[in-house]
């Protein structure tokens, strides 16, 4: 029975630690390395200028992907604009409730070009996985679009 | 138990049996949150095996303020909120959303519909999963190795445990091959 309980309390301050660990900033992958922070309004302006370059922005977490943790959305420091941040499957993970949190990120932007039906079925998964208010409308995808992302290395969420 | 010494040699087999019963138990609780975090994360594509995520909806008065911390302060305040949210965004012109913490209320401006999004992390699975896909890396790897090399003697020694008809030799021989069925089927039809 000593056993038992003394088993019990252990289990119950391994989880209350991690709880306390939860509530600071938390890295994610490779450690940050670059010093200076690219604002995310100047990769989007000009996405070209940066394709294959290694970039460390800043900004709020909007979006988080629900199944996997393996992309999230970091809101630019212009209205209106976020880039999504993509690492890969199970190297790193984000929590679902890293949402709304600030993220200070690294990695290499990668710029591609869609096909208008590749651009419709990316945003029909988005508009899926988000659950948005909005009724999903693919007539708005008339031609073939820049996609940017950043291609996830390392991340310190607070 | 027969001792199966030959004289002067070493008691393998009870030596066996002895690190099969002590490591069987020292592995059995990882052995639990493992299987079942396994299920869990196997079926990621129906279900979210982390998080339990609800929708709601509701709807407030449109909000026609423009300048952003008036859209923000009006959302608040239409949907009773104590407290100002730790952070906003606005995705388009159309729309805010209000981040706390477990909560994030997507807020359509000129309907006024909105769409409450709640994130509770499932309790207990949620720990299980971090462990089984070593999300807390560092020394759980280690930990995870030292499993893993747990589970290598258990399947090691567990072939030994019995001797004569019921053993490796006799009855434990085809369940032996049974269990090699789905590694075979995976070879030559799945690879």
């Amino acid at each position: 029975m000593t056993l038992i309980r003394s088993s019990a309390l252990a289990l119950a301050l391994v989880v209350l630690s991690a709880s306390a660990a939860q509530s600071q900033a938390k890295d994610y992958g490779k450690p940050l390395t670059l010093k200076a922070k690219t604002p995310i309004s100047a990769i989007l302006q000009n996405p070209h200028a940066w394709h294959g370059k290694k970039v460390q922005v800043e900004g709020t977490i909007v979006e988080v992907c629900e199944e996997r943790g393996c992309w999230i959305k970091i809101a630019s420091d212009k209205p209106f604009e976020s880039i999504r941040f993509k690492v890969e499957d199970g190297v790193i993970t984000f929590p679902l409730d890293a949402k709304g949190k600030q993220a200070l990120a690294e990695g290499v932007v990668q710029v591609s070009t869609l096909t208008k039906e590749q651009a419709i079925a990316q945003a029909r998964e988005m508009h899926k996985e988000r659950g948005t208010l909005a009724k999903f409308d693919s007539t708005k995808y008339t031609k073939s679009i820049t996609d940017v992302q950043i291609m996830g290395e390392g991340a310190r969420v607070k | 138990m027969p001792d199966d010494r030959k004289p002067g040699g070493v008691p393998w087999r009870r030596w066996s049996i002895a690190l099969h019963r002590d490591i069987g138990y020292a592995a059995a609780a990882l052995t639990i949150a493992y299987a079942i975090s396994g299920i869990a994360v196997n079926h990621i594509a129906d279900w979210n095996p982390n998080y339990r995520v609800t929708k709601t909806f509701t709807a407030i008065a449109p909000i026609t303020a423009t300048e952003p911390s008036a859209v923000v302060a009006a959302a608040q305040e239409a949907l009773h909120l104590a407290e100002p949210p730790r952070s906003s965004f606005r995705p388009d012109p159309g729309t805010v959303q209000l981040f706390y913490k477990g909560t994030t209320y997507h807020v359509d401006l000129p309907t006024g519909k909105v769409m409450v999004e709640a994130t509770q992390r499932r309790p207990v699975l949620f720990e299980m999963n971090q462990l089984h896909l070593n999300h807390a890396k560092r020394a759980w790897t280690w930990i995870a190795d030292a499993y893993a090399l747990a589970l290598l003697l258990l399947a090691v020694t567990g072939l030994f445990v019995l001797k004569g008809r019921l053993g490796i030799t006799g009855r434990g021989a085809w369940f032996t091959v049974a269990g090699l069925l789905p590694v075979a089927y995976w070879l030559v039809f799945l690879r």
